[in-house]
């Protein structure tokens, strides 16, 4: 991190890359048993559904009960999908972000801010649609996706943006000061 | 790094403001009833306004995706013309054309607005001609200037490129 211009790309700090790989490999796990369990977890939020009627809404008439049973699974998987998605792109996302932040943020201090808040918020934020995902069943579909939001898509992905915009202005600011 | 700060901002928009995006759809397609070819049949019109809908939904979470994937592509492709790419001028020129390709995803902004103000087909039709077409083709451009001079740039420097260096 320091003020001569840099020649080369910088490695950010090794527990960082493990943290963008980890969560990378987790994404391909989270993929692969997404396919692999698909019945097993269906069956699963599906007992859990039909153990909690009151919370889903379920009035004990078969057509009624399983158009809003087979919403709510869809909506599970969308958790799951997007945590795949979402877990695959961050990692990258990290990587990059971080690279860039170590290699031409001039002050160290502030390379040091980037890093931590796009890591936390970057691996923290796919974390929110595993437990959306999880918490379906038991809490229904808003109620479980008002808890993802507040407990990890807004901190963590806030910190994610803040952090994005933070070192885009750095960027434009050594720009426009080169021009 | 401003196309990936701008794919998450536009996540975070989408998912914070859908009702509101969904409401401003309708009324811009009850505004326009021509551009929208509504017929004074609710059942109809409704069915048009949500296909208007989805196609905005759709082009906002195109965006996000497109921007967050096309920043890590320009990052790694601008680090390759840099160390693989040994003249001046082809080097320039490969940079703007990523720099053009850089945009594409902002096509997918224009996809939905488009197809809010001048209707669906038109609207999408001239997004893909005069936005995503283009930019989409300037990126293909770039990648593939880049593995040609690469490959030229190898064979005439016996290999040393700034990444074997």
């Amino acid at each position: 991190m320091s003020t001569t211009p840099a020649l080369g790309w910088r490695l950010p700090p090794l527990a960082v890359l493990l943290i963008a790989v980890a969560l990378i490999a987790c994404a391909e796990v989270g993929g692969a048993s997404m396919v692999q369990f698909k019945w097993e977890l269906t069956r699963w939020a599906r007992s859990v559904m039909l153990s909690r009627p009151a919370v889903h809404g379920l009035v004990g008439v078969r057509d009624v009960d399983e158009s809003i049973i087979d919403e709510a699974l869809v909506k599970f998987d969308a958790g799951l999908r997007l945590f795949h998605m979402h877990a695959e792109g961050m990692g990258l996302v990290i990587i990059a972000a971080t690279t860039v932040a170590v290699t031409l943020v001039a002050s160290a201090p502030l390379a040091r801010a980037i890093v931590v808040l796009v890591t936390a918020g970057g691996a923290g934020y796919p974390v929110g649609y595993l437990l959306w995902s999880a918490l379906i069943p038991f809490y229904g579909i808003e109620a479980g996706k008002a808890t993802a939001e507040w407990l990890v898509w807004i901190p963590f992905g806030g910190a994610t943006i803040v952090a994005m915009w933070w070192l885009t202005g750095i960027l434009a600011w050594r720009v426009i000061r080169r021009a | 790094m401003f196309m990936l700060a701008l794919g998450e901002t536009g996540g975070a928009v989408m998912s914070q403001l859908r009702p509101q995006l969904d409401r401003y759809a309708r009324a811009r397609v009850a505004a326009s009833p021509q551009t929208h070819g509504l017929a004074g049949s609710a059942e109809y019109d409704d069915e048009i306004a949500a296909r208007v809908v989805f196609t905005v939904e759709a082009g906002l979470s195109f965006f996000h995706t497109h921007a967050e994937g096309i920043g890590l592509v320009t990052l790694a492709a601008g680090t390759l013309v840099a160390s693989l790419v040994p003249w001046r001028r082809p080097r320039s020129a490969l940079y703007a054309l990523i720099v053009a390709g850089a945009l594409f995803p902002l096509g997918y902004l224009v996809y939905g607005a488009a197809a809010l103000e001048a209707g669906l087909d038109a609207g999408v039709e001239l997004a893909e001609r005069y936005v995503l077409t283009p930019l989409g083709s300037a990126m293909i451009a770039a990648l593939v200037g880049l593995l040609v001079l690469a490959l030229v740039g190898r064979r005439s420097t016996g290999g040393r490129t700034g990444l074997s260096a």
